[in-house]
């Protein structure tokens, strides 16, 4: 399947750097990419760290949220921390920002990457449902958030786009795709058990219209970026990838070489106590093509999970020296507690599962006649930060106005955390904690 | 980019009011003083991200690459490594400090105790020269000539005399008529003030008594800067003895043996009458013990000090009497019944940071 796309003026570069974004374009679709059109646009880095603060987008609904993230952003810049190279968003056409600032060199490398993720976008599965005019649905979400400050004023807007905005990740990972493997429109969002609660409150919360109106915008929204938490290993792999492929081909000449693997290896640099995405995933791609496969149907069929569950062994883990590290008691440092390739791949995975975020099924609505929700954390060795819980189900408790229970565990116990609406009581469980329900990497 | 300002805007607000309702607490501990800069505070505001069930920190544990043997240490280089950042992949979990300028820390203090501006000394409305040539003179170089209104004048005197004719519209300007641009000095307030925080670090300071004093110290530094352009502290520290100490020592300086308390306001006065002259500096002298003194000769002394020497030189003369364990907190009492009447001297005691917001209310509270 190749995707329809129709050639675009990218209205802020300069003649120079319009010629190489035809040229580097011509390239990867000869590698066999395939993307939608790109539009890139040249910025200074105030205007892009604007950006990067509304998620890529140059309009979002007001939110202070975003002002936080714009004046971190412009710290780091200022004071030299970080610096925002490239910006690229999942839309049709793919809207991608160059910072001005950035040699012509450094413009090359993050407009072939940038091929490679909107090639990613296109194909990925987990993207397939996603909205590809995302730009204009967001400016929509904009208006409409805007047009209720208007009516409803703004503290009563934020308050509640602020208590919306801390369950946007009481949802599903799998379901848009599920449904759209299906082609069955979401039959009735109101039915337990369902991890998508968002859907759930959007149904069956006693709520104002206005209301209804932005946790239905939270929700589209965190839907929206979902995939691109589960796929961030594999979509910044295949991005360097391909840059690296598209620019060491031809497109670079050789005094640009040395700059280039300088500035790539920058990127995909082994850091110590975390993963890299730039760097396990180009490993993995590379892994994979050298083991035969087809790298055009991995990077279709998998998310971060599944694609590592496929390829990693033991050759892949010693070859890239993955380790698990822990915290040794006795000497109170961090230090390398395993290279076993088993246990270094089960921790990834688990780190990974359910897009990387605590697995929370509403599992009963009402069963004791008090309107209250049954919340069950499945457990899977990492415990919740009790006191953001708390917090966060006061607000969900002011959303459903109605008591909450979560069933969780703490270190080994089980525990119940039951929500009046007003405070968050913690009850200790004996006997059987609730159990982790296992079904973790992806299904496709 | 119009939007994000105001939704930069926005945060800020949302900042100030968290540190504005958290004031009370921020005036009770130190937790403002280490972070000080130049212009500048940089306030700790915990809780402003919003919650979100999340994963805690249980186990500091994880994935990492590189090389090293099973128990090998790893190294502490987690910061950011690639530059790299698609949309939507940022983490925020940091408490967030912000930059909050001074000027700003005084106006919620003021709003937050009801503080009164200071009004400066009558005789301080010291003329300083200002830079702007926006005068006009009758004399001065020709490169500062002001066209304009010479001819202005030119046409005026040429007018006034009945030599004026439309249809010889001509004006020459002569000797008298020749204007020139100059600096006009205006009348600038003074705005020097020196603080001269004296303390007493005799045995019975202990570390909380001086804590205390710290925090005092601080907002009461940060008021006054607000209030005067330029702001010297010097830092005077005494036991039997008095001396001059940089801010790192006034605080974690560590005296023993008995205390003379004239020996600090002898040095002040030195100070005052060598530096600080008061025809020149608005001083605020500020003095903290737990009220115990060497002698009752020595009080008297002090007494008379005060009285003849230092409250008519200074705007406003501060005693802190801090409780101590040990301190009989006499040296306030004395100096209520001798000086009390006198508006210049203001006293004040506190038994616990708690009453730190009171004491800083009635040391400025009257805009001296």
């Amino acid at each position: 399947m190749n995707v329809q796309y129709a050639r675009r003026r990218s209205g802020s570069l300069t003649p120079e750097l319009a010629l190489w974004a035809e040229r580097i374009e011509k390239v990867a679709r000869g590698h066999k990419l395939d993307f939608f059109a790109i539009d890139f646009e040249l910025l200074d880095a105030k205007d892009v760290n604007g950006i990067a603060a509304y998620g890529g987008f140059p309009v979002r609904y007001p939110s202070w949220r975003f002002g936080m993230e714009f004046e971190r952003l412009e710290k780091g810049y200022e004071y030299g921390l970080s610096k925002i190279y490239e910006l690229v968003i999942n839309n049709d056409p793919v809207v991608a920002y160059l910072v001005k600032s950035n040699s012509l060199l450094e413009q090359k490398l993050v407009m072939a990457h940038v091929c490679g993720h909107a090639d990613f976008f296109a194909h990925n599965c987990w993207f397939q449902a996603t909205d590809r005019h995302m730009l204009d649905t967001m400016g929509q979400h904009s208006t409409a958030v805007r047009r209720m400050i208007d009516r409803q004023g703004l503290e009563r807007v934020e308050r509640f786009l602020d208590q919306a905005l801390s369950i946007d990740n009481l949802l599903d990972p799998y379901l848009p795709l599920r449904e759209h493997l299906a082609k069955t429109k979401p039959t009735s969002l109101g039915t337990p058990p369902t991890y998508d609660i968002l859907g759930f409150l959007c149904e069956r919360a006693p709520l104002d219209d206005w209301q209804r109106e932005i946790l239905r915008i939270v929700r589209a929204e965190a839907y929206y970026f979902q995939p691109q938490r589960m796929t961030k290993i594999m979509n910044e792999g295949w991005a360097s990838f391909w840059h690296s492929r598209i620019l060491t081909g031809g497109v670079l000449d050789a005094s640009e070489i040395v700059d280039f693997a300088d500035c790539h290896s920058g990127a995909t640099a082994r850091a110590p106590g975390r993963i890299n995405p730039y760097k396990l995933g180009i490993e993995l791609f590379r892994y994979a093509e050298e083991l035969g496969q087809d790298v055009f149907a991995l990077r279709r069929r998998h998310n971060d999970a599944s694609l590592i569950d496929e390829l990693v062994d033991e050759t892949f883990v010693e070859r890239e020296m993955l380790f698990l590290y822990g915290k040794n008691p006795r000497s109170a440092r961090t230090e390398v507690t395993e290279r076993d390739w088993r246990k270094v791949k089960d921790r990834l995975l688990g780190d990974l599962a359910w897009g990387g975020l605590p697995q929370i099924e509403l599992v009963a609505v009402d069963t004791e006649g008090r309107g209250e929700l049954v919340l069950r954390h499945h457990h899977d060795g990492r415990d919740l930060q009790l006191q953001n819980a708390r917090e966060t189900l006061l607000r969900l408790a002011a959303i459903w106005k109605g008591p909450i229970e979560l069933s969780t565990r703490e270190e080994g116990e089980g525990r119940v955390l039951v929500c009046d609406g007003k405070d968050v009581e913690v009850r200790e469980v004996p006997g059987a904690p609730p159990a982790s329900s296992g079904d973790s990497s992806g299904e496709h | 980019m119009f939007r994000i300002e105001v939704d930069r805007a926005r945060f800020r607000e949302i900042v100030r009011g968290r540190i504005r309702q958290d004031l009370r607490k921020y005036l009770s501990n130190s937790e403002l003083i280490a972070r000080q800069g130049e212009r500048a505070v940089s306030v700790p505001v915990p809780q402003i991200e919003l919650p979100h069930f999340r994963f805690g920190e249980n186990q500091k544990s994880g994935v990492g690459q590189g090389p090293g043997e099973k128990g090998d240490a790893l190294g502490d280089q987690e910061g950011e490594a690639g530059g790299e950042g698609a949309a939507g992949d940022r983490e925020g979990q940091h408490i967030l400090e912000v930059e909050v300028e001074i000027e700003e820390l005084a106006e919620m203090l003021g709003k937050e105790l009801e503080l009164p501006n200071i009004q400066p000394r009558g005789k301080r409305d010291v003329s300083t020269e200002g830079g702007r040539y926006n005068g006009v003179r009758r004399s001065g170089p020709d490169s500062l000539r002001h066209m304009r209104r010479t001819f202005k004048a030119a046409l005026l005197r040429t007018i006034s005399a009945g030599e004026w004719d439309p249809n010889d519209p001509r004006v020459v300007p002569n000797r008298e008529d020749q204007r020139y641009r100059a600096r006009k000095s205006s009348p600038v307030p003074d705005s020097s003030a020196v603080i001269l925080h004296m303390m007493d670090v005799s045995g019975s300071m202990g570390r909380e008594q001086k804590e205390i004093v710290r925090i005092e110290a601080f907002w009461i530094d940060t008021w006054l800067r607000s209030q005067y352009k330029n702001l010297e502290v010097v830092y005077i520290v005494h036991d039997a003895v008095a001396k001059v100490v940089d801010q790192e020592a006034f605080f974690h300086l560590r005296e023993s043996g008995g205390t003379k308390i004239s020996s600090a306001y002898e040095l002040a006065l030195k100070l005052i009458q060598e530096q600080y002259r008061p025809e020149d500096w608005n001083i605020y002298p500020f003095h903290y013990s737990d009220g115990d003194n060497w002698s009752a000769r020595d009080t008297e002394r002090c007494i008379s000090l005060l009285k003849d020497e230092l409250l008519p030189r200074v705007n406003q003369f501060c005693y802190g009497q801090v409780k101590s364990a040990y301190g009989s907190g006499q040296f306030k009492k004395d100096l209520d019944e001798a000086l009390g009447s006198d508006e210049r001297l203001v006293t004040s005691s506190v038994a616990d940071r708690g009453d730190i917001a009171g004491a800083i209310r009635q040391f400025l509270g009257k805009g001296r």
